[in-house]
């Protein structure tokens, strides 16, 4: 499957903005199931510097500074990614148990045990907590395979949880959503991963997109689309899987990964510093995905 | 927050090894000179010496800022006995340090590289992972050359049986070299034949091998040009920033002065950018960019990073060594060492117990009470816990707290320090001290400082002594077992003179700014405070003055310091005018009070000491002095003769000005800060003319108040010369407005304005600037003055309608020309702000 993803964000200030340094997540990484074919991304008014490189983790990364003065700024990014649904095939019966993955992890001649370790800690988003703990216990039993315990949980996620988008903003705290059992999907990744991590498995976070479908009978909307945010969990013997508690799915053909981090914080689509601009600014975002023939 | 607990363990002092006497009671060898040479000079002679050190640090402004007692600079406080080590002790401390900062450097490669240290199972990755001073963003910053360690510290202690263990160590921005540095300059002064003849290695080797080391960073090629990063006056250590800065010859900035344009970072000054080639920061970390690390910074610079990576400036050390200052990682140094060097280190780490290691964690908890918690971070909120001072209860609590984020603990084993001499009064006394000590990159090893900060504890246990470099400090000497040969000159800082300072063309906006405010709050308070002196005594020598004209004395004042409503208020006016007079003097939250102006006017010159002559240093720290015993002096009102203290006052100011006009080279900073002070005089004697001589006053009174605002200027001498001590508001405006040799006259200030206005950097072509236009629009109105028609109040009328109107309108001219000043000339960005995530991800 091959998409075509275009992500325009629009901040209108209330004073000019004599500079603006930018640093943007808004170019899809390649990954085992997914290959960037072309990422363009355009910057108005032009910026004098624009570098792209890949950060820690290992995503797309890029840099900008704009110099002329401005009072509307307008990124817009725009990529080819296609997906291959290798993962349909991963048989979430099978495999390492919880318990298998607790004894494997420690072995640090495993290269990506030693990276999975990160995504068990404390990170700026997500701390470890003993209420998330036990919310996840009833869906994870030491003999069972692990992904299925995992797929269990998004499971009870979708089902109690509702999908509030006016309930939460970017700082609501994870006690908060979990205490309203409200929020958005980004708070639905970062609730999963708390509870992987609070007992004791690695999760990371996942920015990208989702197709999504119209109603029957409907003409899709142009930018009606939106970025989406998923997690992933890790098992020493079978490697990174993607799970969307939003929309109780296993991440497959339809997801589109743009970066992943320890959460939200490290892959913030956009931020930087600006010197001017006044008190307030508005913001629009318009996301377009559309499947390439 | 909670007072340390004092623990005094008096057995410690008893077991501590002593760095000066052996066990059978005698002085060590090393120590024997020294201290007979103390001996010989007798305690008098000895105190005098004290106190000529704490004259010498004063006058070089060195201070700490303290913050656990409310923000105050605190003077840097020195031990005039040095600690003495020898030279073959040295040697072992010297190559210790230099193979733990080789070994540091390697291990900071490792984790912004490859991490084998975590992929071979060197060290646990969640000791890494789990710290906030492992920053991502830094993997990919590298400087030029191998090395990327630049500058290293480490805290010593000696223990017991004699060894040297390392304590902590330093390794984002060390601090102390610049300390270090000061209390040699002050020995070598104090006691220059009892330096001389101890035959102490140089401290110079060290700071030549970071000049070097600094200028073979520069990315750019060429000279360097170095600026150094400081958080500003308030950091802790500022002294230092300004004095190593100074003795280094770089430029001092803040992070406001900076800016990143077209992939550089430059230097915003008077002139335009200029480019920084390497930046020496004192800020932390974590605050060095806002667009990638802490957004709320406004101690960095916006797109600094991204510079770096774009390899067109070095920055020292590089963001991310912080995390070398993990306590953690000494407890995996041994088999960091082993791994990359197949070696132990020479001199080992305290003891040292990581609570994320099972094992580790089961000794801890099992141990506390014989051991010290600290967190692997060097996170303010939580204090040192010695297990020996904590009661059952907080044991407990403890133990929870270590068992809910065990990986964020870290538990040394209790040090007791060595204790050196120390001078107390009239006596040597013994207490702990610790040693830090410095190196520096280059050549592909680490010059180390011989010498170092001795720090003294000010009881037995050493907690006290660690946490902060402002306690009791003493200079280090490394004795040669022979003379050192003097290859390269002595050390010396070069003395601020007032030749240069200001001098540099290039200085930043900010400084010009504060130079500008400085020059008008001096003469705000100049102004002040001759026109109280001259009323109080005035006040106090007539009896008989009318009450009218007692009004508008007082008035006066109110009007001159803008402090509303004072004398207008009919209330204050029927009161006591001592109350209120003193209250314009000494209330320093009014604006426009004396010590209100003087306080802005040294807060100016504290942002910009390194542009202040140690000569203008010394005035200013007087006049600090002067304003904290202002109250207590003037406390007798009328009865203390208040105009003396206030005399005193005006004398420094003036020496402070004689010394801008005499010793101060012409340079921008001069400029803008006689700019500032021309603008203050005219507009206070415009205030003193319009107050006293716009209002017609009736009978003998009238000589009074002339005689009053002709005293406030200085001039009443001159006058009744001239005059033959005839009266008369004619021959006064004359003096006052329009001599043009008169220093305190209206003209005489807009004429140097106009000087200096021409002296100021222009845009090209630019004929005539605003500024200009409106100062020669004032000066053409004094000068046609007709002094008769503006003297006349016409027939029964109770002001001077035509002086006023004239007065305001020059006041409002003058004051519009400071505005357009301002706005060309000083930097009106203000502070970087956070852009806004763009928005939530929500999509369902």
């Amino acid at each position: 499957m091959i998409y075509r993803v275009s992500h325009t964000t629009r901040y209108r200030y209330s004073a000019p903005v004599d500079q603006c340094v930018s640093l943007a997540h808004l170019l899809p990484r390649n990954t085992s199931f997914q290959r960037c074919n072309s990422a363009v991304i355009n910057v108005d008014p032009a910026p004098v510097v624009g570098t792209q490189r890949y950060d820690y983790f290992g995503n797309s990364t890029y840099h900008f500074t704009v110099q002329a003065q401005h009072t509307v700024l307008e990124v817009t990014a725009q990529s080819d990614v296609e997906v291959t649904g290798q993962r349909q095939s991963l048989a979430l019966d099978f495999g390492a148990t919880c318990a298998d993955v607790r004894a494997l992890l420690p072995d640090v001649s495993v290269a990506e045990n030693v990276r999975a370790r990160e995504f068990l800690l404390n990170s700026p988003m997500v701390r470890r907590d003993t209420r998330l703990a036990e919310y996840a216990a009833p869906s994870f039993q030491e003999d069972r395979p692990f992904f299925s315990c995992v797929r269990d949980l998004t499971t009870r996620i979708f089902a109690d949880f509702t999908y509030d988008p006016r309930f939460t903003e970017v700082a609501t705290p994870l006690e908060t959503v979990l205490e309203h059992r409200r929020g958005v999907c980004q708070d639905f990744a970062h609730l999963a991963i708390g509870c992987l991590r609070s007992l004791g498995f690695p999760a990371r976070y996942i920015s990208g997109y989702l197709e999504t479908t119209p109603p029957p009978g409907t003409e899709k909307l142009t930018g009606a689309d939106a970025s989406h945010a998923w997690f992933s969990a890790y098992s020493p013997t079978e490697g990174w899987a993607d799970f969307d508690p939003t929309n109780n799915l296993m991440a497959l053909e339809q997801h589109i990964t743009t970066a992943w981090g320890r959460d939200y914080t490290d892959v913030t689509p956009l931020k930087g510093s600006v010197l001017g601009g006044g008190d307030g600014h508005s913001l629009d975002v318009a996301v377009n995905v559309e499947r390439l023939p | 927050m909670p007072r340390q607990r004092q623990t005094s363990i008096p057995d410690e002092v008893a077991t501590a090894f002593n760095e000066a006497y052996g066990a059978d009671g005698d002085a060590r060898e090393h120590w024997r000179y020294l201290l007979g040479s103390v001996a010989e000079l007798g305690v008098e002679e000895f105190n005098q010496r004290r106190l000529t050190l704490e004259r010498i640090l004063r006058d070089d402004g060195a201070t700490y800022n303290d913050y656990s007692h409310g923000l105050v600079a605190q003077p840097w406080a020195m031990d005039p006995i040095p600690l003495l080590i020898d030279s073959r002790e040295w040697n072992d401390i010297e190559s210790g340090i230099r193979e733990r900062a080789e070994l540091l450097d390697l291990v900071l490669r490792d984790l912004y590289g490859a991490r084998s240290l975590l992929h071979e199972g060197v060290i646990p990755p969640e000791l890494i992972f789990s710290h906030p001073g492992f920053l991502r963003e830094c993997q990919d910053l590298r400087l030029s050359g191998e090395q990327q360690l630049i500058l290293y510290a480490a805290d010593m202690v000696r223990l017991p049986d004699g060894n040297v263990v390392i304590m902590s160590d330093r390794a984002q921005t060390p601090s102390g070299s610049g300390y270090a540095l000061e209390n040699r300059m002050a020995m070598s002064r104090v006691f220059p034949s009892l330096f001389r003849d101890s035959h102490v290695h140089r401290l110079s080797l060290y700071f030549h091998s970071l000049r070097l080391t600094i200028n073979a960073l520069n990315p750019n090629g060429g000279a360097a040009r170095v600026a150094v990063l400081t958080p500003g006056a308030y950091n802790e250590t500022y002294f230092e920033h300004l004095y190593l800065a100074n003795h280094l010859g770089y430029q001092l900035v803040q992070g406001s002065d900076l800016t990143v344009r077209d992939g550089y970072l430059w230097l915003k000054t008077l002139d335009g950018l200029t480019r920084i080639d390497v930046l020496l920061r004192r800020v932390d970390d974590a605050w060095c960019d806002p667009v990638e690390l802490r957004n709320d910074s406004r101690l960095g610079v916006p797109g600094l990073l991204e510079v770096m990576r774009l390899g067109n400036v070095a920055v020292v050390n590089p963001p991310g060594s912080g995390i070398l200052e993990n306590r953690g990682l000494a407890r995996y140094l041994p088999a960091a060492a082993r791994h990359f060097l197949g070696r132990d280190l020479r001199l080992p780490s305290v003891a040292t117990f990581w609570c994320g290691d099972a094992d580790d964690r089961q000794y801890v908890l099992d141990n506390l009470p014989t051991l010290v918690v600290k967190t692997t971070h060097r996170d303010q909120t939580f204090r040192t816990r010695p297990g020996a001072t904590l009661s059952a209860a907080e044991l407990s609590a403890l133990r929870a707290d270590i068992l809910a984020d065990p990986q964020q603990y870290v538990a040394q084993a209790h040090l007791q320090p060595s204790v050196s001499p120390v001078w107390e009064g009239g006596k040597i006394t013994a207490l702990p001290s610790v040693l830090r000590g410095f190196a520096v990159a280059g050549e592909s090893s680490y010059t180390v400082m011989p010498g170092g900060l001795t720090r003294v504890g000010s009881q037995p246990g050493v907690f006290e002594i660690t946490n902060r470099l402002g306690s009791l400090s003493k200079d280090t000497w490394v004795l040669a077992s022979e003379p050192e040969r003097r290859s390269a000159p002595e050390d010396t800082p070069v003395a601020r003179t007032d030749a240069q300072a200001g001098t540099d063309a290039q200085l930043p906006s900010r400084v010009v700014e504060n130079l500008f405010w400085f020059g008008r709050y001096s003469e705000r308070a100049e102004a002040a405070l001759r026109l109280l002196r001259t009323v109080f005594t005035k006040l106090h020598e007539e009896d008989g003055m009318q009450a009218q004209t007692r009004g508008l004395l007082l008035r006066a004042v109110t009007h001159l310091t803008v402090t509303y409503p004072g004398f207008l208020d009919e209330k204050v006016l029927a009161r006591r005018a001592e109350d209120e007079l003193l209250s314009v003097v000494l209330d320093a939250k009014r604006d426009g009070s004396v010590v209100f102006s003087l306080r802005a006017m040294l807060e100016s010159s504290n942002r910009v000491q390194d542009y202040m002559s140690s000569d203008a240093q010394r005035i200013l720290n007087d006049l600090s002095d002067g304003l904290g015993k202002l109250p207590g002096r003037l406390r007798g009102g009328f009865n203390a003769a208040p105009e003396e203290e206030l005399g005193r006052l005006v004398t420094h100011l003036l020496a402070l000005s004689g010394l801008a006009q005499e010793s101060m080279v012409r340079g921008q900073g001069w400029l803008f800060m006689d700019v500032g002070r021309r603008i203050e005089r005219a507009l206070q004697s415009i205030s003193v003319m319009r107050s006293l001589w716009v209002p017609v006053v009736p009978g003998s009174d009238a000589a009074l108040v002339m005689e009053t605002a002709l005293l406030s200027a200085e001039v009443l001498m001159t006058y009744r010369r001239r005059y033959q001590g005839a009266f008369s508001t004619a021959s006064g405006l004359d003096l006052l407005l329009l001599e043009p040799t008169n220093p305190r006259a209206l003209i005489y200030q807009l004429e140097r304005l106009n000087e200096h206005l021409s002296d100021l950097p222009a845009r090209p072509g630019e004929r005539l600037t605003p500024e200009k236009r409106l100062l020669l629009e004032a000066m053409s109105s004094v000068q046609l003055a007709d002094l008769a028609a503006l003297a006349n109040a016409g027939d029964g009328e109770y002001l001077r309608a035509d002086l006023d109107q004239l007065l305001a309108r020059v006041q409002r001219l003058v004051s519009e020309t400071a505005g357009r000043l301002a706005e060309r000339y000083f930097d009106h960005t203000s502070g970087p702000q956070p852009m806004w995530p763009p928005h939530k991800e929500d999509s369902e």
